[in-house]
């Protein structure tokens, strides 16, 4: 076959065939992925399921398209620009991962299709034993917290409680937090300097590890509410954060990054997380949810045994526990197999995936039937379930704007502007002004594009 | 009828000759119009637009999103940093491949080895070569900061303001290796009579460099420049993988002073969901990229000697 000289002519021409195929090998190839055939009729389904690999395992799909033979998935690993793409071309995924906090800007776009219908029939799923954690994804064309049901939360946390050492605070002869009431914000700072050791321009402990450094809106958004402010006016069209409590909130913020207690953006920690100075004990508190508690059971006694859950602390009258994620699913509204997805929905909501995550505790579960699998075999799972009980009475729900993404857009803007103020090259008051401007600017754009 | 026959030789062999041209440079033109022209003319459509890159609820809004641009100072202030980077990274890149080729342009024991150990950090991919000088230069535990205490100088936090910008130049010039490997190549084409003669003149080696050598590789060191303006420009990686995040590719925890035009870009689409700003901030970049270029290319006149004339080749 190539022992048939090739003239320059022949090259030419298979060259260009060959590029052209392979051009268009791809291209149909996308045609033809979103062909999954249409619902019921007795064929095979394929669902299309945009989810993360380590939460929506191998072992869960084939688990499920075992119990459900006429669904076949074919899973895409999340990614947000993919995501963007599939929605705007109307070729979303059937089931996405998405965050129940932050969701009223998707919600409001009818990008997602309302579970109601779903949840009335459902044996499995039902409303009266979802946890407070999704009613951040109820929208109903005004406001979260009511209206039909956008997702379903997968898992969650209060994330403003904290976790610490005790062995650090008995070497500061500093009392241990209660494991009931809340401590107030300006308290931690106080303990926080006690704990924080330095030594040569270096910090040996960092008194106190605010995780959310990388998205400050969400704990100061919760700071506000603790004082009975509100982060957005009525139709959650602008923002004030010149307001006494909101600067508060700003001037707590400075003050801790002043002090030099814990990493911020000025300060990192050097892999940009809590955990790694937390378990080398160079961290005496970090700010978490009871999630954090899933990274200490293969720890060694010495961590296991000193580490305690405290309540979330506050700042004002008012004691609010939000979770500032409550990372979940939903289904497009523009999805091709919703049925199908829906039942992907139930087995990886209350199914044994559920059941599973129940037991690791690296979340509260997001149904009340499954409160009673969190893990209390060792003594800080049992402190820490105990805890969480008392807290979850405290859970409340972040404001979100349907006009603005929630940390994605709001947290530049917080940390451009607290960073000037904490180097002292602005005021809190100032910092607060130019948030509000940016922020409401933001607003604007987001209403003129949603109407 | 032989004339004819010539004629007609002629005019086939041009067909042939035209038609082997195109059919060659095809792929070149199909993945042209594919990947760069047609994405070139979206971009422009989609910036006169408040598309927010996830739904179908967009509309034509004229010249707002240019007429905004021009008014917003974050936009400009890393725009204007961004040319200061440019300015500074260009030429310490174009004359450290210079030095470093000139160093290894000669006859020396184990010179092959010395050229491979300067290149090798060029071909390290560009994650592993930020992780890497994040560790380096952390804080706290960074190599570089344990060797300045020494000599009791820091802790400096070498990876926040306002010493971000100078590790991102660290790790700009730290892939010099490429530039370097087109400098010696171009040293090696300078004819070595030419350096004798000057040097038996009586010329110092700095003159021969200065007057002989560099004139002579002019044509590479303009290549260099242009080349690394339009990528010092764009950059946007190095500045994401250098930011303290433990989110990767998060625009937020970005420092300030390495805050550059595309970081802004990108914070634009993928933060704020402004598909249609973003893609207005881009064609305006394109068109600063390209009058960046022109006036390099026209400066080249001054400075860049071609062995070969041009006038007499036509």
């Amino acid at each position: 076959m190539f022992d048939r000289p090739v003239s320059r002519r022949r090259l030419l021409t298979s060259s260009a065939l060959a590029a052209g195929s392979a051009l268009a090998a791809p291209l149909l190839a996308a045609c033809d992925a979103g062909s999954g055939g249409p619902s019921g009729g007795g064929k095979t389904v394929t669902l299309t399921v945009m989810y993360k690999n380590n939460e929506l395992t191998k072992e869960h799909i084939a688990d499920f398209e075992a119990r459900n033979p006429g669904i076949r998935i074919d899973f895409i690993e999340y990614d947000d620009t993919r995501l963007n793409a599939m929605l705007a071309s109307n070729e979303p995924p059937d089931l996405v991962r998405g965050a129940a906090v932050g969701s009223a800007s998707g919600n409001a776009q009818q990008l997602a299709t309302a579970l109601d219908p779903y949840l009335d029939s459902s044996s499995v799923l039902r409303k009266e034993h979802l946890l407070p954690a999704n009613d951040s994804f109820r929208w109903d064309g005004k406001r979260i917290g009511a209206g039909p049901y956008y997702g379903i939360v997968k898992d969650w946390s209060q994330d403003a409680t904290l976790w610490y050492n005790r062995a650090l605070f008995a070497a500061a002869r500093i009392a241990p937090l209660s494991t009931t009431e809340a401590i107030s914000y300006d308290e931690l700072l106080e303990i926080a300097k006690k704990l924080t050791k330095k030594s040569g321009g270096k910090t040996q402990v960092y008194g106190l590890g605010l995780e959310w450094a990388w998205n400050l809106w969400a704990p100061i958004s919760t700071m506000i509410l603790q004082q009975g402010g509100q982060l957005y006016n009525t139709d959650l069209t602008e923002t004030d954060m010149t307001t006494p409590q909101a600067l508060r909130a700003l001037k707590w913020y400075v003050d801790f990054a002043k002090a030099g207690v814990g990493p911020t953006s000025l300060d990192p920690a050097p892999d940009g997380a809590d955990l790694s100075l937390f378990l080398a004990k160079r961290m005496a508190i970090t700010q978490d949810g009871y999630w954090y508690g899933g990274n200490f059971v293969k720890e060694p006694d010495e961590i296991k045994d000193n580490v305690a859950m405290a309540p979330a602390p506050v700042m004002g009258d008012k004691r609010i526990s939000p979770t500032y994620a409550g990372w979940g699913a939903y289904i497009p509204a523009k999805a091709r197999h919703k049925d199908e997805a829906w039942k992907l929905m139930e087995y990886f909501m209350a199914g044994p995936p559920s059941q599973e995550r129940a037991r690791s505790g690296w979340g509260i579960p997001a149904l009340q039937s499954q409160l009673s699998l969190m893990p209390q075999e060792l003594p800080y799972q049992q402190q820490a379930y105990q805890t969480q009980q008392n807290e979850l009475r405290y859970a409340g729900q972040l404001p979100d704007s349907p006009y603005i993404g929630a940390a994605g857009a709001w947290h530049p803007v917080l940390d451009k502007h607290l960073q000037r103020a904490v180097k002292n090259e602005i005021t809190v008051e100032a910092a607060g002004k130019a948030i509000t401007d940016e922020i409401n600017k933001l607003l604007k754009q987001g209403k003129d594009q949603i109407g | 009828m032989a004339p004819e026959r010539a004629r007609r030789g002629r005019r086939s062999w041009k067909r042939y000759s035209s038609r082997t041209f195109y059919l060659f440079v095809s792929p070149w033109i199909i993945g042209f119009t594919l990947l760069t022209a047609l994405p070139l003319g979206y971009a422009l459509l989609v910036s006169l637009t408040n598309f927010n890159g996830r739904t179908d609820r967009w509309r034509w809004i004229g010249l707002r999103n240019y007429r905004e641009l021009f008014g917003d100072a974050d936009a400009v202030a890393s725009l204007v940093r961004t040319l200061a980077y440019t300015a500074i990274a260009v030429p310490l890149m174009v004359a450290g491949g210079l030095g470093l080729a000139v160093l290894l342009n000669r006859r020396l024991k184990g010179v092959g080895l010395f050229r491979t150990i300067f290149f090798l950090p060029s071909v390290v991919p560009v994650v592993a070569m930020a992780i890497m000088w994040k560790l380096i230069l952390n804080r706290d535990a960074g190599i570089l900061n344990a060797l300045l205490e020494k000599v009791s100088i820091g802790p400096i936090a070498w990876l926040v303001d306002p010493n971000a910008f100078y590790a991102l130049i660290i790790l700009t010039l730290w892939g010099l290796g490429g530039g370097m490997v087109i400098m010696l190549a171009a040293l090696q084409g300078v004819p070595a009579e030419l350096e004798e003669a000057a040097a038996v003149d009586g010329a110092s080696r700095w003159h021969v460099l200065r007057h002989i050598t560099v004139p002579m590789i002019s044509p590479a060191i303009f290549f260099q420049v242009v080349t690394g303006v339009i990528a010092a420009l764009q950059i946007i990686i190095q500045p994401l993988l250098l930011a303290e995040t433990n989110q990767v590719g998060s625009v937020a925890q970005v420092p300030q002073n390495t805050h550059l035009f595309m970081v802004q870009v990108y914070q634009e689409f993928f933060a704020n969901n402004r598909y249609g700003y973003g893609s207005a901030m881009l064609w305006v970049f394109f068109l600063v990229i390209l009058l960046i270029t022109v006036v390099v290319q026209r400066s080249s006149r001054l400075w860049v000697h071609y062995e070969v004339d041009s006038e007499a080749d036509r």
